[in-house]
């Protein structure tokens, strides 16, 4: 049904404005003939993410293939741009060369078409994961929570994809896939929280300017740490005079400071925020008794007793190691089925020692609670079996994706988790770790009309719904915010039930933050 | 009431040892976390006219390097060429005074009059 890309062999390669003209030549276009030139790329640079790299030899040629995907009954025509454009300071000083994947539908209006940019996080991570897991016109099959599915994962067309409502942008921050600091600046010069997010307002303005879209509808999508990012890059924007329509967040992290899960030391961050989840995993077990499923009304029932008497009792363990009558403990042992006995010895109870004792001689998932493996098994080599399922699956695919579907080659190795972690800045706001709270209500403040949807998954235990909930209710009431959480770890999309019902709120999303009917 | 027996100690220790390099988000260095446990003692997360007050702070920092001059004033231009796009966008609606440069507060006055204007609608 749905034609593979018609690549033509050989290098050819793209100026930005030629990339330019090829793509406002789709316009009027309706299927894959419509004429505009198709292009491979072989990039010679070798990229790398290592702290000290510096690219000398930046270029911004892009291989452009023609696809279609069928929506619903209606084809959409869509060009794919794979390749480098470079991050320029006010003085248009080349800063970094930045690596994204563009799906633009051809035909649209630039003045009404919005276009979506995405960020995975780490920081570290490169946004393959969105783009091949989440909303582009294609996505990898996982099955999960099922570890039933083989490798390599299918690559199909996605009939949930965004790009009826969208145009989607990928984007590698520096140091991650193929995206790399321009000399003389170092990968380390944009690892730091407003470095990174400083680096990127350039990027997506300059994409914006180069491909005639800086009066499109713009929205900004991250995950994980992405979420950490894209409120700065949202602020940065809007205070550079650049409106930003929507923003995205699934699974989030607004402030290191209250996530219990981010904290290596001793305790002090009250993980109250984290009781819904760790129940949701006790019901997928079967092991909870007060409560029995992820339904909206068991997670109401839990999510009171997290605020009303965990959230007390934790601090009260927090300030003194003192522990709650035995009845509190029991409630606990009964909307989590963790047993009294480990919740006597951590109470304030982290997502480590819940995910390694809930069920015997089990390891349980950090980004998917409900994806397990025994003790000493392969997928527990890691000690993350949602992510050892699924991850050389993704590794595979996007060096197999990018030639073959996409017409770009290169010699270098695309990076899905580099070491930026290690050395990031995290400093942010005058405190050692980012709280992005107050990015988001400056951006609201400089446009009331910027709009904030929250996605997440019920059992992700590392950036737990409810913790969100805590965060966003910092905002002041009647701020434009909205949250949907579904079945699903950290990255929801990879449910099958989940997708189509976050792919639905994502389109009422867009038109309420575009002012569509 | 009870009390713990395990020691938080003893905690730290084993969850620092078991820390998995890919996580994302991943946590911060250990000495990180321990500056930012010692921040959060004096300074708990910001809710109402605190966390105002936090987001202005990140829009004067922008104002301040725009003005490169350190005059406390910018003209449109140099906002514009400063990063601070938006005040030049909205410069006539802030330059109420028809000076041709504006304060911080004038932008923070701006603000609060737009909604207060937004509210009474």
């Amino acid at each position: 049904m749905i034609p593979s890309p018609s690549v033509r062999r050989g290098v050819r390669a793209f100026a930005a404005a030629a990339t330019l003209a090829a793509v406002t030549a789709c316009g009027g276009g309706g299927g894959g003939g419509s004429g505009t030139a198709t292009a491979t790329y072989v990039d010679a640079n070798t990229y790398s993410t290592t702290a000290g790299a510096s690219l000398s030899t930046p270029n911004e040629n892009t291989a452009v293939t023609h696809h279609s995907l069928t929506l619903n009954g209606a084809a959409i025509a869509y060009t794919a741009t794979a390749g480098h454009l470079s991050a320029l300071s006010s003085s248009q000083a080349p800063e970094a060369s930045i690596f994204y994947v563009a799906y633009t539908a051809d035909g649209a209006a630039a003045a009404t078409r919005p276009v979506t940019f995405f960020f995975n996080g780490g920081p570290g991570s490169a946004t393959a994961w969105l783009h091949l897991g989440s909303f582009a016109p294609k996505r990898l099959v996982t099955g999960v929570p099922a570890t039933t599915q083989t490798l390599p994962f299918p690559y199909v067309d996605n009939t949930e994809s965004l790009i009826d409502t969208s145009d989607l942008v990928f984007v590698d921050a520096v140091g991650t896939g193929l995206s790399e600091a321009i000399a003389p600046n170092t990968n380390q010069t944009w690892w730091g929280v407003d470095q990174d997010a400083a680096v990127l307002r350039d990027f997506v303005q300059r994409w914006l300017s180069v491909n005639g879209r800086t009066a499109s509808p713009l929205f900004l999508y991250g995950e994980s740490y992405g979420t950490t990012r894209v409120p700065v890059l949202t602020r940065l924007l809007e205070t550079a005079g650049q409106r930003v329509n929507g923003v995205v967040e699934l699974s989030s992290i607004l402030d290191y400071n209250s996530n219990c899960s981010v904290e290596g030391g001793t305790p002090t961050v009250n993980c109250a925020g984290f009781l819904p989840s760790y129940s949701a995993v006790g019901t997928w077990y079967h092991l909870a008794t007060a409560v029995t499923s992820d339904s909206d009304a068991d997670i109401a029932t839990v999510t009171l007793y997290a605020d009303s008497t965990y959230a007390p009792d934790a601090a009260a363990w927090l300030a003194g190691g003192t522990l709650p009558p035995a009845d509190h403990v029991a409630a606990l042992a009964a909307f989590t089925g963790l047993p009294a006995a480990t919740w006597d010895q951590r109470f304030d109870m982290d997502y480590d020692t819940f995910r390694h004792h809930l069920v015997a001689a089990t390891t349980l998932g950090v980004y998917d609670g409900r994806v397990s493996a025994l003790v000493g098994s392969p997928l527990d080599a890691a000690d993350d079996p949602s992510n050892s399922f699924v991850e050389p699956g993704f590794t595979a695919a996007i060096e197999t994706v990018l030639p073959n579907e996409l017409g770009f080659t290169t010699p270098s190795t695309y990076v899905l988790s580099s070491d930026a972690i290690n050395t990031w800045n995290f400093s942010h706001g005058g405190r050692s770790m980012p709280d992005v709270v107050p990015d988001l209500s400056a951006a609201l403040s400089l446009d009331p009309s910027l709009k904030v949807l929250f996605l997440g998954g019920h059992h992700d235990l590392i950036t737990p719904f409810h913790q969100t909930e805590l965060d966003v209710a910092r905002l002041p009431a009647g701020a434009p915010v909205t949250l949907h959480f579904h079945p699903g770890g950290h990255m929801t999309y990879l449910d099958d039930g989940s997708r189509p019902l976050m792919k639905a709120e994502l389109a009422a999303f867009y038109a309420s933050a575009t002012g569509a009917p | 009431m009870r009390t713990t027996t395990l020691s938080m100690t003893l905690w730290a220790a084993a969850t620092l040892a078991q820390a998995a390099p890919h996580l994302d988000p991943g946590a911060p260095p250990p000495a990180t976390q321990q500056a930012a446990q010692a921040e959060n003692r004096t300074r708990p997360a910001s809710v109402g006219a605190a966390l105002q007050s936090d987001a202005e702070r990140h829009l004067r920092a922008s104002f301040d390097a725009a003005d490169a001059a350190h005059r406390g004033t910018l003209s449109a231009a140099e906002a514009r060429a400063g990063g601070f796009g938006w005040i030049a966008n909205h410069f006539d609606a802030i330059d109420t005074r028809h000076t041709g440069r504006v304060s911080f507060d004038d932008v923070k006055r701006y603000l609060a009059l737009r909604d207060a204007g937004s509210a009474t609608k």
